[in-house]
This record gives C-alpha cells, sequence and structure tokens, in this order.
C-alpha cells in the first residue's frame, strides 16, 4: 500500500499516460504482482480499484509514501 | 469515408475496452471485431443503419485516452476528431460505469473543443452488481448533456440511442470545464485575435500537442513565435490533465454512490493464477499448445468431408461433361485448385475462434504483462506478442494491431519480423509437405507430424526473435520505449458473438482467396493445356502433353536457379505462382498433377508422392521437402502483406528490405539445408 505524492523533476521523459490513466497525486495504490525478472508491475489504484501494468522505469517517475 | 450528404455522420468515441464496437455493431448491425483489449478497432470503421427513414453512417474510432495521441491509433482518432469536425452531426460518447473517472477526462476535452456530443454511460449493470449506483440526472446536469443508459453486450439501450440521435440530442457546450492558466492565457488570447478562431481551448490543444494536428492553417503561422517556441508541450498537457481529474472528483463525488469497500472478486481470484510468476507462463503455454492441437486434431474431420466433396465434384464434372477444354478447364483446373485451398478453412476458423476468445476475454493483456520482460531485449514491446500471436492466423490484421505500439522503432520491429510468424496460409503447404516426407509413426502418443509441424512453429517464432535482434541494432532509435497499460477486468467472452464474427473472418478467406485462386488455375491450366506448335505447319498453339507445355517451359527455364534447393519446374512454377500468396502453392500443385494424370480422381498427396524421378526415387524426398518447408518459413510470398507493411510505415525502403531480406534468406536457407541433407 502507498499513496502517490508527485512525479519526479524529470517529468518530461515521464510518459504522459501515468496521468492520463490516472495515477494522480493523493491517490493510493497497492503493488499486487511483478513480472519476473524485474518485470512490470501489476498495481491496483484509486476509488475505482483500477489495474494498470507499468515497467519499473516508468514507476521511477512517481515519487510515493508508504501506508 | 464517404462524404455523402444523404448520411447524418455521427463518430463513436471512448476509451479502450469500453463497449464501443459492440455498441457499434447493434447499431449498425454489421460484424466487426470488439475485443478486450485496447487496440482491436485498429482502423476507424464505418457502417450505416436506416431509423425512421433516415440514414445514418456511423464511424467507430479507435479508443484513445485523451485528444494528445501517444500511438498511432490515438493519432488517427485525433485527426478525425479534430480535422473532420465540420462533416459530422455529433460525438456518441461511451463511457463504461467502471471507469467514469478515467472516461470523463476525454469526454469533457472534446466538449471542451465545442463538438456536439451525446454520452451514453455502458454497463451500469456490471457496477450495480458491484454495489455502485450512479446518478444518471445528476450526472447529466452536472455535464450539461443528454445521458443514456446502455448494456450493449444485451442490446438494451439500443433503440433508445438510435431515437436520440434521430431527435440531434447532441449538445455543445457553452462554458468551458477547463480554464486556461493565467500565464499562458494572454499568449492564447493573443493568437485568438490574431485569426479568426474563437475557441481558446481549441489554441491550447495546438500549444500543448507535441505533433500538431488539427486543420487550423492560419494558427499554424502564428504558432512560430519565440513565445510559443519556448513553451513546453508535455508540462502543459500534465498540468491540464491534473487539473481536469481535480474537477472530475467533484463531479464524481455529486453523481456516484457506493459501498465502503467493493472488490472485483472474479479477475482478483483469476490474476492471482493467471499472472503468476510460475503458473501464468505454463497456462499460457498449455494455451497455445491447446490451440494447436485442436487446430490439427479437430480440423481432421472438416478438412475430409471437403475434399471429398471437391474430388466428388472434379470426376462428376469430367464424366458429365462433353469432353474438350471445358470439361479440362473446370475438371482439372479450377475445381482442384479451389478445392485445394477451401480444405484448409476449417483450421483458419479455430486458430482464429481462439484468439477471439482469448481477446474478448481480457487475458490478452495479461499475456502483455507476462511476456513484456522476455521481448524487451529483442528490441520489442509486451504488446508485441499480440501481433506476434495473431500473426499465426494471418499477418495482416496482425500488423495492423501493432498501431497502438507507441514507440516508433518498436512498432517498426514488430511490423517487419510478423511475417515470419506461421501464418494460416502456410499451413496448407506444411501439411502437404509434411505429409509427404514425415512418416505415420507416433512417439509416445504424439504423431512426428504433429512434432515436425509445431517444429515449424518454433522456427518462425525463433526467426522472428532474431530477425528483431538485428533490427534493434540497425534501426535508430526515437523515443522512449514504455509501458502503461490498463489491465481489464476480466469478461466471459460472447461465444456466440466470437462464433459469427469468425465464421465472417473464413469467408473473407474464402471469398478472397478463391478469387486469386480462381484466376491463377485459369491461368495455370491455360498456359498448360496449350504449348508451342510441334509442327512447322500448325500456326496456332494446340492441346499438347504437359511436360512440353509453355507452363513447363516457363518452370524449366528457371530450373537452374531451383534445381540447387532440390526442386522441379512443377515445384518452381509453384513457387512463382505463390508470390501472390502462400497457399495458391497448393491450389497450383492441384491444378499441375490434375492436368498430368488421364484421370483426376485421386487425393493430390498421393500423386505428388507417386511422382518419380527418372531414375525412380521419389520427387519428394526428405530433403527435397525440408527445403520446400524452409523456404515457405521464411520467404515473403504475400502481395497482401506487402501492400499493408507499407500502408503501415509509409515506407518503400523497408518493405522493399522486408520483401528481398525475407526471399533471400529463404532462398539460401533452403539452399544449404538441401545441400547438407542431399
Amino acid at each position: 500500500m502507498g499513496k502517490i505524492i508527485g512525479y519526479e523533476n524529470d517529468d518530461l521523459k515521464m510518459p504522459n499516460k501515468i496521468i492520463e490513466m490516472g495515477l494522480l497525486p493523493e491517490t493510493c495504490f497497492k503493488i499486487l504482482y511483478q513480472a519476473p525478472f524485474k518485470g512490470p508491475l501489476y498495481i491496483e489504484f484509486g476509488d475505482e480499484k483500477s489495474r494498470i501494468a507499468l515497467r519499473e522505469e516508468e514507476a521511477k517517475f512517481i515519487i510515493v509514501e508508504k501506508m | 469515408m464517404q462524404k455523402s450528404t444523404d448520411y447524418k455522420q455521427i463518430l463513436l468515441v471512448g476509451n479502450p475496452n469500453v463497449g464501443k464496437s459492440t455498441v457499434f455493431n447493434l447499431l449498425c448491425n454489421k460484424t466487426q471485431k470488439t475485443g478486450n483489449y485496447a487496440g482491436v478497432t485498429v482502423a476507424s470503421y464505418s457502417g450505416i443503419y436506416e431509423y425512421k427513414g433516415e440514414s445514418v453512417e456511423v464511424v467507430d474510432l479507435p479508443g484513445s485516452y485523451s485528444v494528445y495521441p501517444t500511438s498511432e491509433d490515438e493519432a488517427i482518432f485525433s485527426k478525425f476528431l479534430i480535422d473532420e469536425q465540420q462533416k459530422y452531426a455529433g460525438v456518441v460518447y461511451i463511457l463504461e460505469a467502471l471507469s467514469i473517472k478515467r472516461g470523463l477526462l476525454l469526454f469533457q476535452q472534446i466538449q471542451d473543443l465545442g463538438i456536439p456530443i451525446l454520452l451514453v454511460v455502458n454497463q451500469i449493470d456490471q457496477a450495480t452488481r458491484r454495489g455502485i449506483t450512479i446518478d444518471i440526472e445528476a450526472l447529466s446536469k452536472e455535464l450539461g448533456v443528454t445521458v443514456l443508459q446502455s448494456n450493449a453486450k444485451k442490446n438494451e439501450g439500443i433503440e433508445e440511442l438510435r431515437e436520440e440521435i434521430f431527435q440531434n440530442k447532441f449538445s455543445a457546450s457553452e462554458q468551458i470545464s477547463f480554464e486556461v492558466p493565467l500565464e499562458q492565457k494572454g499568449l492564447v488570447f493573443k493568437i485568438l485575435a490574431e485569426t479568426k478562431e474563437s475557441n481558446q481551448y481549441k489554441i491550447w490543444t495546438l500549444l500543448s500537442s507535441e505533433t500538431y494536428f488539427g486543420n487550423l492553417e492560419s494558427v499554424k503561422d502564428q504558432m512560430n513565435n519565440d513565445e510559443v517556441k519556448c513553451l513546453v508541450p508535455k508540462r502543459l498537457q500534465t498540468q491540464e490533465t491534473i487539473r481536469r481529474y481535480q474537477n472530475i472528483d467533484k463531479i464524481i463525488s455529486k453523481v456516484l454512490f457506493k459501498k465502503p469497500q467493493f472488490k472485483e472478486l472474479l479477475t482478483e481470484k483469476l490474476d492471482k493464477v493467471l499472472v503468476h510468476k510460475y503458473w501464468g507462463y505454463l497456462i499460457f503455454g498449455a494455451i497455445l499448445l491447446l490451440i494447436f492441437q485442436s487446430v490439427f486434431f479437430l480440423a481432421e474431420y472438416p478438412m475430409n468431408w471437403i475434399s471429398d466433396f471437391f474430388l466428388w465434384l472434379s470426376a462428376f464434372a469430367n464424366t458429365n461433361l462433353p469432353e474438350g477444354p471445358i470439361n479440362s478447364l473446370l475438371a482439372n483446373g479450377i475445381i482442384p485448385g479451389l478445392g485445394g485451398i477451401m480444405v484448409f478453412a476449417p483450421q483458419i476458423g479455430i486458430l482464429l475462434y481462439f484468439l477471439y476468445l482469448l481477446e474478448d476475454s481480457g487475458y490478452m493483456a495479461r499475456v502483455i504483462f507476462l511476456m513484456d520482460r522476455f521481448l524487451r531485449p529483442f528490441g520489442l514491446n509486451g504488446k508485441s506478442i499480440v501481433p506476434l500471436v495473431s500473426g499465426t492466423a494471418c499477418a495482416i490484421p496482425a500488423i495492423m494491431s501493432t498501431r497502438n505500439i507507441e514507440n516508433v522503432k518498436e512498432r517498426l520491429i514488430t511490423i517487419l519480423v510478423t511475417p515470419f510468424m506461421t501464418c494460416s496460409a502456410r499451413l496448407p503447404v506444411y501439411s502437404i509437405i509434411i505429409g509427404l516426407i514425415i512418416p505415420n509413426k507416433y512417439f509416445i502418443g504424439i504423431s512426428y507430424k504433429a512434432i515436425a509441424l509445431m517444429a515449424m512453429y518454433f522456427l518462425g517464432f525463433f526467426t522472428s526473435l532474431m530477425a528483431s535482434l538485428i533490427l534493434k541494432k540497425i534501426i535508430k532509435s526515437k523515443g522512449k520505449s514504455f509501458l502503461v497499460m490498463d489491465l481489464p477486468s476480466y469478461k466471459m467472452p460472447l461465444f456466440g458473438y466470437d462464433f459469427k464474427l469468425t465464421l465472417g473472418k473464413v469467408w473473407e478467406f474464402i471469398t478472397g482467396a478463391g478469387k486469386i485462386i480462381f484466376l491463377v488455375s485459369i491461368i495455370i491450366w491455360f498456359f498448360s493445356y496449350l504449348g508451342p506448335k510441334q509442327k512447322p505447319d500448325e500456326f496456332v498453339a494446340t492441346n499438347v502433353k504437359l511436360d512440353h507445355s509453355y507452363l513447363a517451359k516457363m518452370g524449366k527455364s528457371i530450373e537452374p536457379a531451383i534445381a540447387p534447393l532440390g526442386y522441379d519446374w512443377k515445384m518452381g512454377v509453384g513457387i512463382l505462382t505463390s508470390f501472390v500468396a502462400r497457399e495458391v502453392f497448393v491450389g497450383t500443385m492441384s491444378t499441375l498433377y490434375s492436368l498430368d494424370d488421364e484421370a483426376p480422381e485421386g487425393k493430390i498427396i498421393d500423386k505428388m508422392r507417386n511422382d518419380k524421378k527418372p531414375n525412380g526415387e521419389p520427387i519428394y524426398s526428405f530433403a527435397t521437402g525440408v527445403s520446400i518447408l524452409f523456404f515457405y518459413a521464411f520467404a515473403m510470398q504475400c502481395v497482401s502483406t506487402l501492400a499493408v507493411v507499407y500502408r503501415e510505415t509509409k515506407s518503400w525502403k523497408w518493405t522493399m528490405a522486408q520483401l528481398l531480406g525475407m526471399s533471400g534468406l529463404a532462398y539460401f536457407a533452403s539452399l544449404i539445408v538441401y545441400q547438407f541433407l542431399k
């Protein structure tokens, strides 16, 4: 469990899709699975319990806090 | 796109996976694939329906999350939405009850562009079942549009939608839900004043999109000043998205009520196994195995019926028609040619049906999740797995399904290597050659033939990976590779609906391939029935033995090139004709061997088996057979695929590179294999 608090400063390299899909500041999330060999993350987030897959590289742009 | 003024044109718009294509199908009574996986709607389809004497043309646009495109799919979407604005009556926006928040982002962007819009909330029963209530009236008031409810998969709400479209209940919003931030306001108003444009949000989208879209030519001139150049479009987009979501949160709190705890039980339980680090892969492997087993064993019975039917038909034509060219053309040319290809319809149908069910259920997105890490080292994206797997049916839809791969390089590599996958057109060739050269023996219950066929599938997959690895080094990278993908809830696939789609596709294959094979068999028959004059006093070409026909002359003239691969002139003719399409090989062989015989009865495969060289050795020896298999595994023999590759890459360079690269590889691989096994 965690909460998104913001994005890294080099946000220009961050795909906009992350925000468009609804990974916004103040959103709570849970990492449910990760594919083997540091594969993509399977994340459940928000009130709607949306599910999304993203790679570690993309996830690194998101600053989170433990809950 | 039709530009007739007799039609009222409307656009269907929404996020991927919201049931847009299902609504489209119900509206237009036309079969078109819908899928529970982003990117099934690969092009904008259009269909027409009549309601109360009015013809309405519905354009189904690819699903998108915002008006700023990140992939080719979304670029088509934005371009159409903005460029064609004058032509359509309005937008029907489909919102899925379970993901209203995400859906409203694009909805409000479209509304702010001043486009007339009508809202449909789909799959409301899914939400109710999870304890979520949506206040439709409040939603309608908050957004200032007509809101309809529908359950597209059960055909509910479609009549109402037709009625609202008939009554033109599209409304263009007066106010804008996104205020241009103060820092850019001055600039936006400056541009507004200098152009005839009146919509400030439209100017904003121009400032904040990285690639220019829209047809505001006059505005484009204004876009070159320094003030615009120092803007960072991406940052503007981020700003907009975050602000919009704040606004949307407020709306949602007024229209959506839910029990505090709700869970996606089915999806949660299934994903515990289906994306598991061991079980997930095992199950994916098992599913693939099941599909391929069915393709070969289930299809055997209908294939025998079809084959027997064409044999009977050919014999019937032979005995009942008067002797002469017409008899020969039908009994030895057209009927065996068509029969040779129809026989593969069951295999193609079974393969497609499985792929449709997998897409429909939501499983494909999990496969992408599982495969991404393993495809990346080859310069591919997890999303490439869908074209690669679809490529086992046909490379044409597979190549079109690459449009949702955001990264240009990954998309290009996927397009270039997908034709290596064993498509269903290769199956006829493989089946017949494997039947000829592999003995009818079993290894712990699995037939040698099935193993050989599996090996061919592996060869195709392995070659695509190797080719990707090479292309990864050659192609210059543009943009960063990323994977941000929605994982939809699992849904029970619509078995009957998918079956209908499969039948449609199989029919397309039969008529499409049928037409080509019909023509090719006539041409082959013509050139094989006739030959150069034998006696100097004859002026016209006459009926001759096959060995002396024009066709034999052509085949024999390329023999020096193909003899080192172990082929005779008949195979040469087969290979030449199958540059149109691979499956033509079997039709050509059927025609050739029917012509060669006195009686057309008997299966082609037996005739090929009994074909002997002058020294008594079979023509289809093991070495020759393997050489043919390698040739068909690698060669680019499909005009339609080349056309699609050109259309998708817009590059002659890559299309020709693919044609020459694949065919060159085919020639040398077959040469080496034959010389080694001989």
